[in-house]
């Protein structure tokens, strides 16, 4: 194929409508355009002619049907490219003096549009002299000398102590708070988009990726929270079409970073349909810096058996490929595939997006809904108040299949869910990691609470935290670990202030799913109690097979 | 903790004015995170961690219910008025409702 002609200048470059050149590729540094070697897709003719079309707004009308838009191919990062600074009427603002380089917000983003970056006081020093003096000043007053980088980095990075950014992309941040939430130190706060905040935002971007990678002196190898400042790790770059503060953006980001700093960008994805296939594939946008293919609802563990044997003769045995699919595709649609592909004993890695519904469809009531949960297919009427059957455990099916390594997390418990991937992959068989991920819409909750009603998922037994190794030993409790659960040997968590118990009532009370379960003096329905009932009994069958009971 | 943006004198019987007070300078602040419900006021949080208080009512008073209903406000009425060891009760303000919860098949 023989590539079109490239406008000037490239969309990989400033343009009038992007004049710091905010959407490009590269999260940490600017990078070209991933090339392929492959007949059937030209990457520079792709980003440039149709890539363009859509971000200048004529695409769907004026370009041609041609091959390469007839076969719905899209290169690695497209997304990079994508412009959102035009979509939320709000944008953080970093407060350096306040920060302490926790890295709780770079890691919670769902668009990959918050980055934190670590440099030598003295490389940093010098890189500022470089910028135009009439934007030293203003970029210099964005770092912070943190505990932790600062002081910490002068005792063991030679004397010198490191200085630490956070950056917000303005072409990325659909404005959902999330940052700003899980912030302790009050580091960020959220501010109205002025043309002046505008400019600024786009203009420190640009700084920040100019003026190079963090110095991975400063890095700790044994933070995993930390491993979000090298550029290996953003294999998920902002950009793609889900909605503002996702839960299941984040957890994308996050799985993508476990496994991008071990193996780069060697590794692939086989996504089931879902909400997750739909906003990282909206032609012409795609957010993966890896192979990711998406073939239908019920056959991704399938179809990944098939890419797995084609891997494994090409020798690519040590290349991970993760199967990504939501409850709908993993508890329902494809269970028999997935059930069959862990009695394969193959090396193959599946990630569940655990939604409780079928959130990409409309909002259908899955095996994984909880009892009570008002979702169609499940509608709270005069006679039945939502779904009336128990919630599946597809980890505790999981764990009665042979030789699976089984992990529950949520992107909340940050160690806990890095761990559960890390042991994922370092796992020579099948292995499933399900991870609790909060949809906005169809949970009732606001765009900043995916990770507070995460972690109230786990405090209230809705969803326990769970890592199963068939490493760790002979016996089933000897593998089976509830870590990471607090108050793991009661029924219920006891509030530390208040000493009370925080039950499955609690959790239903916050979201809008359950409602209407609650009477106007706020008593829960027989349904609703039926439900709790059934989330301690999990609890409790748990805590038996981990030797806790 | 700095100052709060707004602040509101409540006395008994005037849910109303408290009400009014609330619409007419919720736009000073951001999304709605918690509240923070002591014995003697009620403290309205945003994101950002700026707050209005209103004074004079708490806990122990029947109008805090309705005022945190106004909120939206996830708690429990039944336990609402319950003495606590802690300072304050504080809840999230982070409920919405369900997209199409009120659909018909």
């Amino acid at each position: 194929m023989v590539a079109a002609p490239v406008a000037s200048p490239s969309l990989n470059e400033a343009t009038d409508k992007d004049p710091f050149n905010n959407n490009c590729y590269g999260t940490m540094v600017d990078r070209a355009y991933k090339i392929v070697a492959l007949p059937v897709l030209d990457v520079n003719d792709f980003n440039e002619r149709i890539v363009r079309g859509y971000e200048e707004g004529y695409g769907e009308r004026d370009l041609p049907a041609d091959l390469s838009v007839a076969r719905s191919l899209i290169p690695a990062g497209t997304a990079s490219l994508r412009d959102f600074s035009y979509i939320a009427p709000e944008i953080p603002e970093y407060i350096p003096a306040n920060c302490t380089g926790c890295m709780d917000c770079v890691t919670e983003c769902p668009d990959t549009a918050i980055l934190g970056k670590v440099l030598g006081e003295d490389e940093w020093e010098a890189k500022l002299q470089a910028i135009p003096e009439a934007d030293r000043e203003m970029y210099r007053a964005q770092w912070s000398k943190t505990k932790k980088y600062y002081d910490g980095g002068k005792k063991k990075a030679g004397g010198v102590g490191g200085v630490f950014q956070i950056i917000i992309d303005p072409s990325k941040c659909k404005g959902c708070a999330e940052c700003v939430t899980v912030c302790d130190d009050d580091a960020l706060k959220m501010v109205a988009k002025t043309d002046e905040v505008m400019v600024k935002a786009r203009k420190s971007h640009r700084l920040f990726k100019d003026i190079g990678p963090s110095n991975e002196k400063y890095i700790s190898g044994n933070l995993l929270i930390d491993m979000m400042l090298k550029e290996q790790t953003h294999i998920y770059t902002g950009g793609a079409g889900s909605c503002a503060g996702c839960g299941e953006g984040t957890a994308l980001r996050m799985l993508c970073a476990a496994t991008g700093s071990k193996h780069g960008e060697n590794w692939g994805i086989i996504a089931a349909t879902g909400c997750n296939t739909v906003y990282t594939s909206t032609y012409p946008y795609n957010p993966y810096m890896v192979p990711w293919t998406n073939s239908l609802f019920e056959n991704a563990p399938t179809y990944a058996i098939g890419v797995r044997m084609r891997w494994d003769q090409m020798g690519w045995k040590e290349r991970p490929l993760w199967v990504i699919g939501g409850d709908g595709a993993m508890y329902d649609i494809g269970f028999q595939a997935l059930s069959r592909m862990f009695a394969s004993g193959m090396n193959l890695k599946v990630f569940v997006l655990d939604t409780q519904v079928y959130s990409n469809t409309g909002g259908q009531a899955s095996s994984a809904s909880f009892t009570g949960q008002n979702t169609k297919m499940s509608v709270h009427g005069s006679v039945f108040g939502g779904k009336q059957e128990r919630r599946k455990e597809i980890a505790q099916i999981a764990m009665m299949h042979p030789r699976t390594y089984v992990a529950q997390t949520t992107c909340a418990h940050v160690n806990h869910f890095y761990k559960a991937v890390l042991g994922a992959m370092e796992f020579d068989g099948p292995a499933i990691v399900c991870c609790y991920t909060t949809c906005q819409p169809e949970h009732g909750v606001a765009d900043n609470m995916a990770g507070e009603q995460a972690r109230l998922a786990v405090d209230t037994r809705a969803f326990p935290l769970l890592i199963y190794d068939p490493r760790a030993g002979d016996t089933v409790k000897t593998r089976l670990s509830l870590m990471g659960n607090p108050n793991m040997k009661g029924d219920w968590f006891l509030h530390p202030k208040t000493n009370q118990e925080v039950t499955f009532i609690d959790f239903a009370r916050s979201e809008g799913r359950f409602a209407k379960h609650f009477d106007k003096d706020g008593n829960p329905s027989p349904t609703l109690l039926y439900a709790k009932q059934d989330r301690l009994e999990n609890w409790r069958l748990l805590q038996e097979l981990a030797g806790l009971r | 903790m700095s100052e709060p943006l707004a602040t509101h004198d409540y006395t008994s019987g005037e849910l109303d004015l408290v009400l009014e007070f609330l619409k007419r300078t919720r736009w000073e602040l951001r999304s709605l995170r918690k509240v923070d419900v002591w014995k003697d006021r009620v403290q309205i949080f945003d994101v950002n961690g700026d707050y209005f208080e209103v004074r004079g009512i708490g806990y122990p008073d029947a109008d805090v219910v309705p005022l945190l209903k106004a909120i939206n406000t996830a708690f429990d009425p039944q336990a609402i008025h319950e003495p606590t060891n802690a300072d304050f009760k504080e809840f999230f303000t982070g409920r919405r409702h369900a997209w199409a919860e009120d659909r018909v098949m």
